[in-house]
């Protein structure tokens, strides 16, 4: 028969709450999470049967080569590349720079190879403000761009009215100045295409390099710059890769030159800005801001081609398109 | 004490109903043909909610135990999950689509348009298509932008956020090449802007053309190169990549959580 002794109490170590193990904080994924996943797809399935039965899809007129609708837009996911078409160059709009997007968002986690602040929402202690601030800043530039980029019902062509008409008489024009259209009463510029469309200057140059009036003008002697060594033709096929390149000098700028470095000024003034702040203080912070800022312009742009694109990609407001199915 | 009853014998109609049900029960799922589906028993004790899960093909996409965190719905909201089961009310109603539809530019049109009015369900089927493709788009980025915002990209789950980024481009591809199936006006001129962005790319712009719309304007070659796209290459380039993105889940260690 064990004796049984009891020791005086003996005082007891500090109360220590024990961390609790793994297995304890785990669930049984039959039922909680099956049952979760459940629900969502039957309410899911249950929406879209409502939405469906009232709603129906559009069906036009049957497609008609010969009828141009106008506007005619893609769908609404690549409405932004759309509205990025009317204000740079189409590589660029089109190709490039969802290119360069996808390829940034790639990078992302190997870049930013930090393990910190993962598995909550807005890990780090200043990200819920970059996320606000970035979204906020990439909405109103994006529009405001938008709005200053695109004529006469925002009224931006008044802050370059300053740059004065151009004389019809005058062979070489001197400083800059703005063609019109005949019988139109003076503008600045409406569009950053008319930088190289409206924009005459030119100054007195040697008679070389092809110039033979004493006079090197804007745009018409420099739309046809010939790139070096663009005799070699290598031809691959039927891609012409340098052979008889030239470049519009003019239309690389107001397409090309003048949206890129708009875009890359926005971008690094805000990420700057943060920095010296001090809000921004890591490579996730800094890609918080960049993703927040791609994800919001790519919203932003596509509001701006469903709601305020109207005849001709003219911008008017929402109330006021009205679409010509042709 | 001498046994005066049998225990199990029912003393009221309460205790033989109960009998009859274990019977039926029985006859149900004792049976040989019901196990030889069904390995594990009726998930209603933890080893068996857990077999369930482990031993059948759908179920086993999860573990069979989850970090108490990840139930919240506020962790995920669901979106990844949602843009799987979008992808198959999109498959479904798809084949059903595909019973009407000739992908040629004489029938295209008629085919929806009969599809609508003549085929019973045929506007719901088509309209349920119509709006879970765009609902797969939104629940997409979404999905992506959750991941993001928690940090779930970092690693060791790098490539499996690449492997995300490329199933957002087989999105909004699979919801563009459906877009001209009805072959409308709609349908027509949205796809000409993305075959005028298509034409566009540096070097290979008419190559670009050329190869995924078929010609130098859109037209019958378009059609039954985006239909082809749509119904078959597309969806199986996708699944393949979805089977990549949930094992490689499971395999980066679940979802991600705080060190």
């Amino acid at each position: 028969m064990a004796v049984e002794t009891r020791a005086a109490p003996q005082p007891a170590p500090k109360a220590r709450p024990r961390p609790k193990r793994e297995r304890e904080e785990e669930v049984l994924v039959w039922p909680d999470l099956v049952f979760v996943e459940f629900i969502a797809a039957v309410l899911f399935t249950i929406t879209f049967l409502i939405l469906s039965t009232f709603i129906n899809a559009p069906l036009l007129n049957r497609a008609n080569p010969e009828q141009t609708p106008n506007p005619s837009k893609a769908p609404w996911y690549f409405l932004n590349l759309q509205e990025l078409l009317l204000h740079m160059d189409k590589a660029w709009a089109g190709v490039l720079l969802p290119t360069i997007a996808l390829v940034f968002f790639m990078a992302i986690p190997y870049i930013d190879r930090s393990r910190e602040g993962q598995g909550v929402w807005f890990g780090s202690k200043y990200a819920v403000r970059l996320t606000i601030i970035a979204a906020i800043y990439a909405t109103v530039v994006s529009a405001g761009l938008v709005a200053f980029d695109s004529g006469d019902r925002t009224h931006a062509e008044y802050l370059t009215r300053w740059i004065p008409s151009c004389d019809a008489n005058a062979e070489h024009q001197g400083l800059p100045c703005l063609e019109d259209e005949p019988g139109a009463s003076h503008t600045g510029i409406i569009t950053t295409n008319d930088v190289s469309t409206r924009m005459r200057m030119s100054m007195p140059f040697p008679d070389a390099l092809g110039i033979d009036d004493g006079h090197l003008d804007w745009p018409e002697d420099l739309d046809n710059i010939p790139v070096p060594f663009n005799n070699i033709c290598g031809n691959i096929g039927s891609f012409h890769l340098w052979c008889e390149m030239h470049i519009n000098a003019p239309a690389t700028i107001a397409q090309q030159v003048i949206p890129l470095s708009t875009i890359a000024f926005f971008t690094v003034a805000i990420i700057y800005v943060l920095f010296r702040v001090g809000w921004l203080r890591t490579k996730r912070d800094l890609f918080i801001v960049m993703f927040t800022a791609v994800m919001a312009a790519y919203l932003t742009l596509s509001m701006v081609g469903s709601f305020f694109r109207g005849e001709g990609q003219a911008l008017i407001w929402p109330w006021e398109i009205k679409v010509d199915e042709g | 004490m001498a046994v005066t009853e049998d225990p199990r014998k029912p003393r009221n109609w309460s205790e033989r109903i109960g009998v009859l049900q274990d019977r039926i029960y029985d006859a149900l799922f004792h049976n040989y043909i019901w196990q030889s589906i069904f390995r594990s028993g009726y998930p209603n004790t933890p080893r068996n909610q857990m077999l369930v899960v482990a031993t059948n093909v759908f179920l086993h996409l999860h573990p069979t135990r989850i970090h108490r965190t990840h139930v919240k719905i506020t962790h995920t909201y669901c979106l990844g999950g949602l843009t799987f089961f979008m992808f198959l009310i999109l498959t479904v109603t798809g084949v059903l689509l595909m019973f009407y539809y000739v992908p040629s530019v004489d029938e295209a049109y008629q085919d929806i348009a009969a599809l609508e009015t003549n085929v019973k369900f045929g506007l719901l089927i088509r309209n349920m298509h119509r709006w879970t493709a765009h609902a797969m788009v939104i629940l997409v980025f979404l999905h992506m932008m959750r991941v993001f915002y928690t940090g779930a990209y970092k690693p060791p789950r790098e490539f499996n956020w690449v492997v995300g980024v490329i199933l957002l481009v087989l999105t909004l591809v699979l919801s563009f090449t459906g877009y001209l199936l009805p072959w409308d006006q709609l349908a027509l001129w949205a796809v000409t802007v993305g075959h005028g962005i298509g034409g566009s790319a540096p070097y290979f712009g008419d190559e670009t053309q050329l190869i995924v719309f078929g010609g130098y304007e859109v037209g019958p070659a378009t059609l039954i190169r985006f239909y082809t796209l749509h119904v078959i290459a597309l969806p199986l380039i996708a699944a393949v990549f979805m089977a990549v993105h949930f094992w490689r889940i499971r395999r980066d260690g679940g979802m991600a959580r705080p060190l």
